[in-house]
């Protein structure tokens, strides 16, 4: 421990979950798969009009609510796993303590902010198998240049 | 000779070498000549544990965790035994070590399972178990009121909300994990 | 009173920490039910704002019960006995998810869904479990209550 009583924190710490509020789409699998029950979406239906050049009315999900309850959030990282969107990531920052404990749910804003104290994913183990996307993407590019 | 090889000789049969650790199956009324086997003929005198696994409609399968100790080795034993769902009833191994009897008393306050000594049924003391508390917790069917009585969060789908329900509603409502039919289980009103 | 009560209380002179730096005297003590326990531990292991306190020592001012860890439906009138038996200010901080709400156990058929349902909590620390800084943090929201004249 430093001088200050804190101690250096280790890459990928589990501080406090942040939401990109944007990649979100209503799925509601994290609030499915949370085993705390802790994560509560409320979301509604719009219809976007098909444009000038034909074609039918879609339908897509907007996001009214998300919430996450760090009274009882276990800090699993389920949530953050299942999203299909990545739009949740952790950040190693701490939730404050509350006197209230109505003030451990977190709202979407609350949770937004959190996000600019995300850090960039860390480096990849030397000895780890390059990631799926760098695979994809040099495999296109041989294929383009034959 | 071989750790299974002496199991073999000391109960017969039963021997299920393929788990880890390996295993012995005995039936109910030989359960106390099973464990005083196991710690006279085969030197198990450590006794880890004793619990109980609900099997569904096979009954209750009751389960001795005990090791015997070599220089530099240990070697595992676990020692099983089924009893039927309608009455279970264990005969005591508290003579052959006295420390089970603190796990009797949880098998039979979290499965319902009666224990006897000497043919007479035991009245046993709660051990974990708050006084005031009903019905036995690790039985497969004993549900967490808990999660019926909680909202839960995932029931919506995509596109609702409490003030906007999607219109069509093909399938019924997802119940979470561990929550029976509300025809079946829950407030009468 | 029953067997169960009396085995409950205090034979020996508990662990109390003064913390240091918050302008007031803060005499905490950790019922340590669980893993949030060991956290606590690595808290107070040298850190140089909390102080071992004398079991004797009398200039102890608010008295603080930090609960660190699962609170079972068995153990929660042990709890409110410890809560009790501490003399006046006493101010209470629910340290981790457990001890806030009954955590990851919520649903469990004996766990007191947070040490709240048995005595007024002043302090929630989120976490599961949280770090040994939230424990200071805590502290620090509390003595800002207890400055602020807030209940």
């Amino acid at each position: 421990m430093s001088e200050d009583g804190t101690t250096a924190l280790p890459p990928r710490s589990r501080g406090v979950i942040a939401l990109i509020e944007e990649n979100c789409t209503s799925c509601m699998l994290c609030a499915r798969e949370c085993p705390a029950w802790c994560v509560h979406i409320d979301s509604h239906q719009e219809t976007v009009a098909a444009g000038p050049g034909g074609g039918r009315d879609r339908t897509r999900n907007v996001l009214d609510r998300f919430a996450i309850d760090y009274s009882l959030c276990m800090y699993c990282s389920i949530c953050i796993e299942v999203c299909p969107f990545e739009a949740l990531h952790w950040s190693p920052e701490l939730a404050a303590p509350e006197t209230d404990i109505r003030e451990l749910t977190h709202e979407r804003d609350r949770l937004r902010t959190w996000m600019w104290t995300v850090p960039p994913p860390p480096e990849l183990d030397e000895h780890a198998e390059q990631a799926k996307e760098v695979t994809a993407a040099e495999r296109t590019a041989q294929r383009s240049r034959r | 000779m071989g750790w299974a090889d002496r199991l073999q000789e000391a109960y017969g049969g039963g021997v299920d070498a393929g788990t880890d650790p390996v295993a012995v199956d005995v039936p109910a009324d030989r359960w106390v000549d099973a464990v005083t086997t196991a710690r006279d003929v085969l030197g198990c005198t450590f006794f880890d544990w004793l619990s109980a696994v609900d099997e569904g409609g096979d009954g209750f399968r009751v389960v001795c965790h005990l090791a015997a100790h070599r220089p530099g080795a240990v070697d595992h034993l676990v020692v099983r035994t089924l009893l039927p769902r309608e009455h279970p009833s264990l005969p005591s191994v508290a003579g052959v070590f006295a420390g089970a009897r603190w796990h009797e008393r949880e098998t039979h306050e979290m499965f319902g399972i009666e224990v006897t000594e000497g043919g007479e049924v035991l009245d046993l003391e709660p051990l974990l178990l708050p006084e005031e508390f009903e019905g036995h917790p690790l039985r497969k069917d004993f549900v967490l009121a808990s999660r019926v009585a909680r909202t839960w969060p995932g029931a919506k789908e995509p596109g609702e909300s409490e003030s906007t329900p999607v219109p069509k509603r093909s399938r019924r409502p997802a119940r979470p994990p561990g929550v029976p039919d509300p025809e079946e289980w829950g407030p009468h009103e | 009173m029953s067997s169960d009560e009396h085995e409950h209380e205090q034979t020996a002179a508990p662990a109390r920490y003064r913390v240091v730096g918050q302008g007031l005297t803060l005499s905490v003590l950790d019922v340590g039910l669980a893993c949030c326990a060991v956290e606590f531990a690595a808290a107070v292991a040298g850190h140089p704002d909390l102080l071992p306190l004398a079991p004797d020592d009398d200039d102890a001012g608010e008295q603080v019960l930090v609960i660190s860890g699962t609170v079972t439906d068995k153990m929660a009138p042990a709890v409110l006995r410890h809560y009790e038996q501490l003399p006046q200010p006493r101010r209470v901080v629910s340290f981790g998810s457990c001890a806030n709400s009954g955590g990851p156990y919520w649903d469990s058929y004996c766990v007191t869904k947070g040490i709240d349902q048995v005595v007024p909590v002043d302090v929630y620390v989120p976490g599961c479990p949280p770090r040994p800084e939230a424990l200071l943090q805590g502290l620090a929201a509390l003595s800002e209550k207890v400055r602020g004249g807030l209940g």
